[in-house]
């Protein structure tokens, strides 16, 4: 399956042509498409003169990057220490019930990603939702479905 | 802007101080992240409309200050009036115009919007009279709530930059260090590495090239002041920068910031461009033969990358897989030249040193951790947020004078300090005196400060096994001990917590902890059984309930825990809709049926009833 | 040069150099499963620790891993003490939990006295240790055409994006220095297969037998300098070449002499 990385080129063009670009890069072609096409990643290899598969092996090993796409809507759910003792984990399960999939997965239709981050530093209003960019304090079980219908 | 010699920077400050004073009253909103989730930039919009719709006397678009975070999250968004001190919490759209007639027009007090102290309900007039802030030694946080975060101009008039300015054009790099070596500044980071001695070996390493980064990754889940700190007051960050590169010769800086702090990079973003833009950044900084510049590298994702050998590799666009170090990094760091490494709140430390003393930093705190400490102070606490203490403030000051104790007066039980890599200390150390020194003893760490208040309804078993769970999905997979072992640790937690637990297991995940603690290249693995060793050591009792017993105290590991509905069943249907999965069945004022096999003890039902009429067995 | 002590005997190092080498030097027998001569230590798979001390320590020590703890003057080090041969027995423990089918993993195991695991063992855990020597090897050899992927646990070693990888010249490097055998390969007529890549063979001009890859005989013309025939004829009919040549030699010294 072929996709549109057309706006890889001004990407690249906003960074130094330099290994030291590359996760910021990265990012930008992540925030571009909410994940990283596989052409993208093997034309910024080309472009940094970086092999393939040094490029290939830092878009796996951090968090922030996806080879797959996500949904429109990304809930994410903070699994912080203080979110945890509050109970994180009951909004998660809520949260996959609530959507049928589990964290990690897109729904089908694509509207929805499911993500857990080790914390998003808002532990004062544990537990924390972010509903794309909008975050959701002391999130309740009760109030979970809510939240889903809330778009940004 | 230029600013090109010393006496620049104090014409600005005059000059704008000058110009505040035809304003009797500011408005200091706080825009932090969790004020900005509960709305505070509305309330903004909501100060400027109401200044395009009429002229207020005293009042202008200038007097209207977006801060940083005041720590006190929980309570936004939090708005201040000055002079006057006035505080206002969860201040909603509708209360601006009140605001402007009342508070900013009549200088009256609006007591609906003023904060009640939880225990005696009493209401609060004062920012400073409220036990949250009452208690507390501000100095890293300084400026958070007090000038418009991101204002290179706000910074200066609080006396921003005057430090740097003295080390630059009055002291020679030694003297800095001596300076800082004398404090006792030690890094705020965990480990507690005293600053001055790592600037003073960068200082005497021979190279051509060597860097200072700012280690701004806080990944510790629970913590995070560093993150308040950058988006409220980035300029104190590059200025204690700025102050270390001129002390141990570097000419380039690196701020690695967390993936998940979006704001914290915009505003040190900002920063940075206005100090280039003042030649504050830049070469020949206030006409010395100075010459510095700071980039910023976003981290993506990665705990290990806190580490600092990953987090120079990741800044180098590497993957942060941790290098073992027989070389430290301050000889041999990032692009194998010398670099320093501090995380932010250190760095921030440095100004207030280089401007008062070291001897006035030395007099705070206790003997061998001198200076003040941010910790962030939440979970099951009645008032959670950020919050500064003097070194050696004991656990009960901090939990119960300025978090005011446990949420619904139930008992405490623990406090988890360090992260991953602490511990979970119990309620005989709570007098204990923080700082470095005593929170290792006792088998916790200072870490970055995060301090996670614990009730009786937290199961400890839970909270290890919550703590390598995260560890073994934050491990970077290079060395086997921390691979393997800590993944099997969390098999053995994850099977107790199942009611799975056998005889022996303790004792096989001492055991295998000794080897993971000895034998990993890193930190994560030399440090990550630490929750698990404290939480057994002090609380054994709760493991052998699991394991012999097949039973959470706590009631809160799903598999030994079954939720039932009594008689005191009011039938007032408030929990049907609560529950997720249609388990609860019933008529109004009927006692309503729980079925076992679709509950999955999410415990929604426990959450809504106002009757207490389920029962957590 | 200078002088440390291991197991209680004297031995001289050159400062800087590596701990696991002197060791090695001396016939002492410590394991290493991540370690290669021929690349840069990783330090990955910890069995290569040893205990160290020295006499102003005040009876202090630490444990380093020798592959890359650089030699100091007078070091007293201990390659099989109580303590580390534990933290060796319970790394092999853990390694057969992973790798429960691994030949190599078991004969490793039960010489520290690990028959069965203690722990969890994963049932479809597979021989890839993750110990990174096919990937740095390959890196050395300039191809960069696999490496570790992902993190944690979950690490695997892989070409890019799971594909056939565009670098690899199946020059077989990876798989023929792989501690546990676990790279497959396959040789069949004139093809070779690995990583689900399949190359030609170059057979020799003389007798017909396979030699190298296309891939690798080109990379190697290009970047060493070698003529491309040379990679037509196979060692043995270059050895026999060798010979004649040799012979003929001889023939015309006698010729010369006589």
């Amino acid at each position: 399956m072929k996709h549109d990385i057309g706006k890889l080129p001004e990407i690249l063009d906003r960074h130094p042509k330099s290994q030291e670009s590359l996760i910021a890069i990265l990012q930008d072609i992540q925030k571009e498409y909410n994940y990283i096409p596989c052409e993208a990643l093997t034309e910024t290899a080309t472009a940094l003169s970086i092999p393939l598969s040094k490029v290939f092996a830092i878009s796996t090993f951090y968090n922030a990057f996806s080879l797959t796409p996500r949904g429109e809507t990304i809930i994410r759910v903070c699994t912080g220490t203080a979110c945890h003792i509050r109970g994180a984990e009951l909004i998660k399960d809520q949260i996959e019930t609530a959507l049928g999939i589990k964290a990690g997965e897109t729904t089908p239709d694509g509207k929805f990603t499911i993500e857990v981050v080790a914390c998003v530093g808002a532990c004062a209003m544990a537990p924390v939702v972010i509903n794309n960019e909008k975050y959701h304090g002391s999130v309740k079980v009760s109030g979970v479905k809510k939240l889903l219908k809330v778009k940004k | 802007m230029q600013i090109k010699e010393v006496e620049h920077i104090k014409k600005l400050r005059n000059k704008y101080l000058a110009s505040q004073k035809k304003f009797p009253r500011k408005v200091m909103v706080c825009c932090g992240t969790g004020c900005l989730a509960n709305g505070a930039g509305k309330i903004v919009d909501a100060f400027t409309d109401a200044l395009d719709k009429r002229e207020i006397k005293h009042f202008a678009v200038e007097a209207i200050k977006e801060t940083g975070c005041h720590g006190f999250c929980e309570q936004g968004p939090l708005v201040i009036i000055e002079p006057s001190g006035t505080f206002y919490t969860k201040v909603k759209t509708k209360d601006v115009d009140k605001i402007i007639e009342q508070s900013i027009e009549r200088n009256e007090v609006i007591e609906s919007l003023l904060f009640a102290e939880p225990k005696s309900g009493e209401k609060i007039e004062k920012y400073g009279d409220v036990d949250f802030f009452k208690h507390q030694h501000r100095l890293a946080l300084r400026n958070l709530g007090k000038i418009s975060a991101d204002s290179i101009i706000e910074y200066i008039s609080v006396g921003g930059y005057k430090a740097f300015a003295k080390a630059v054009t009055t002291m020679k790099p030694d003297e800095i260090i001596d300076e800082i070596v004398a404090s006792g500044l030690r890094g705020r980071g965990g480990g507690g590495f005293p600053a001055g001695r790592k600037w003073r070996t960068c200082r005497e390493a021979a190279a051509d090239t060597k860097y200072v980064v700012c280690n701004g990754d806080e990944g510790d889940p629970g913590a995070f002041m560093d993150r308040s700190i950058m988006e409220g007051d980035p300029h104190a960050v590059l200025e204690g920068m700025m102050i270390a590169a001129f002390a141990v010769g570097a000419d380039q800086g690196y701020i690695y910031v967390r993936d998940e702090y979006p704001l914290a990079t915009t505003h040190l973003q900002k920063a940075i461009e206005d100090c280039q833009e003042s030649g504050l950044l830049g070469e020949n900084i206030l006409g010395k033969d100075f010459s510095f510049s700071i980039k910023i590298a976003r981290g993506a994702g990665a705990f290990v990358c806190g580490e600092s050998s990953a987090l120079m590799r990741s800044i180098a666009g590497e993957i942060g897989e941790p290098r073992a170090k027989y070389v430290r990094s301050v000889i041999k760091g990032l692009y194998d030249q010398p670099t320093v490494l501090n995380n932010v709140e250190t760095y921030v430390n440095v100004p207030l040193i280089i401007d008062k003393g070291s001897s006035w930093f030395k007099g705070i705190g206790t003997e061998k951790s001198s200076g003040t400490k941010v910790f962030s102070l939440v979970g099951k606490v009645r008032n959670t947020g950020l919050i500064e203490v003097g070194m050696g403030t004991t656990l009960r000051e901090i939990i119960f004078d300025i978090g005011d104790g446990i949420i619904d007066n139930r008992p405490f039980k623990a406090v988890q300090t360090g992260g991953p890599s602490g511990g979970c200390l119990p309620a005989e150390h709570l007098d204990l005196p923080v700082d470095f020194d005593t929170l290792t003893e006792v088998g916790s760490m200072m870490g970055s400060g995060g301090m996670i208040v614990m009730d009786d309804k937290t199961c400890m078993v839970d909270v290890a096994q919550y703590f390598l769970g995260f560890l073994v999905e934050e491990s970077c997979g290079k060395c086997v001990p921390c691979r393997e072992g800590l993944f099997q640790l969390h098999k053995l937690i994850t099977r107790i917590c199942e009611g799975k637990g056998e005889e022996g297991d303790l004792e096989k995940m001492e055991h295998l902890s000794q080897t993971v603690l000895t034998a990993s290249l890193c930190g994560l693995g030399t440090s990550g059984p630490n929750p698990l060793l404290s939480t057994i050591k002090y609380f054994r009792e709760e493991y052998e309930a699991h394991i012999r017993d097949k039973k959470c105290p706590a009631g809160v590991c799903k598999s030994l825990i079954k939720y039932e509905i009594n008689d005191k069943c009011t039938g007032c249907m408030a929990c049907i809709p609560a529950c997720g999965y249609d388990a609860i069945t019933g008529e109004k004022k009927k006692i309503h049926i729980l079925d076992q096999d679709k509950c999955t003890k999410c415990g929604a039902c426990y959450a809504v009833c106002k009757f207490e009429a389920i029962d957590v067995s | 040069m200078v002088n440390i002590t291991i197991n209680g005997k004297t031995a001289q190092a050159k400062e800087g150099e590596m701990l696991l080498s002197v060791i090695r030097r001396l016939k002492i027998d410590v394991p290493a499963l991540c370690h290669h001569e021929a690349v840069e230590p990783l330090g990955a798979c910890r069995l290569c620790m040893v205990e160290i001390t020295k006499t102003e320590w005040d009876g202090w020590s630490k444990f380093v891993t020798s592959c890359l703890y650089p030699v100091e003057p007078d070091l007293i080090v201990s390659t099989h003490s109580d303590q580390v041969n534990e933290i060796r027995r319970t790394i092999m423990d853990l390694y057969l939990a992973r790798h429960p089918n691994s030949p190599e993993i078991r004969k490793l195991a039960e010489e520290y006295g690990v028959l069965k695991t203690s722990y969890e063992v994963q049932v479809d855990g597979d021989n890839c240790i993750l110990c990174g020597i096919c990937t740095r090897i390959c890196d050395a050899m300039g191809f960069h055409a696999i490496s570790l992927v992902g993190r944690g646990h979950g690490k695997t070693v892989a070409p890019p994006l799971n594909e056939a990888p565009p670098d690899c010249t199946g020059c077989l490097s990876c798989a023929l220095n792989c501690p546990t055998n676990f790279i497959e390969f396959s040789d069949q007529d004139d093809k070779r297969t690995i990583w689900n890549k399949e190359f030609e063979m170059l057979a020799c001009v003389k007798c017909g037998a396979t030699t190298i890859t296309r891939e690798f005989a080109e990379h190697l013309s290009k970047n060493r300098d070698i003529p491309f025939e040379y990679f037509e004829t196979c060692d043995s009919c270059h050895r026999k070449e060798t010979s004649l040549t040799m012979g003929r030699i001889a023939a015309w010294t006698k010729e010369a002499q006589s």
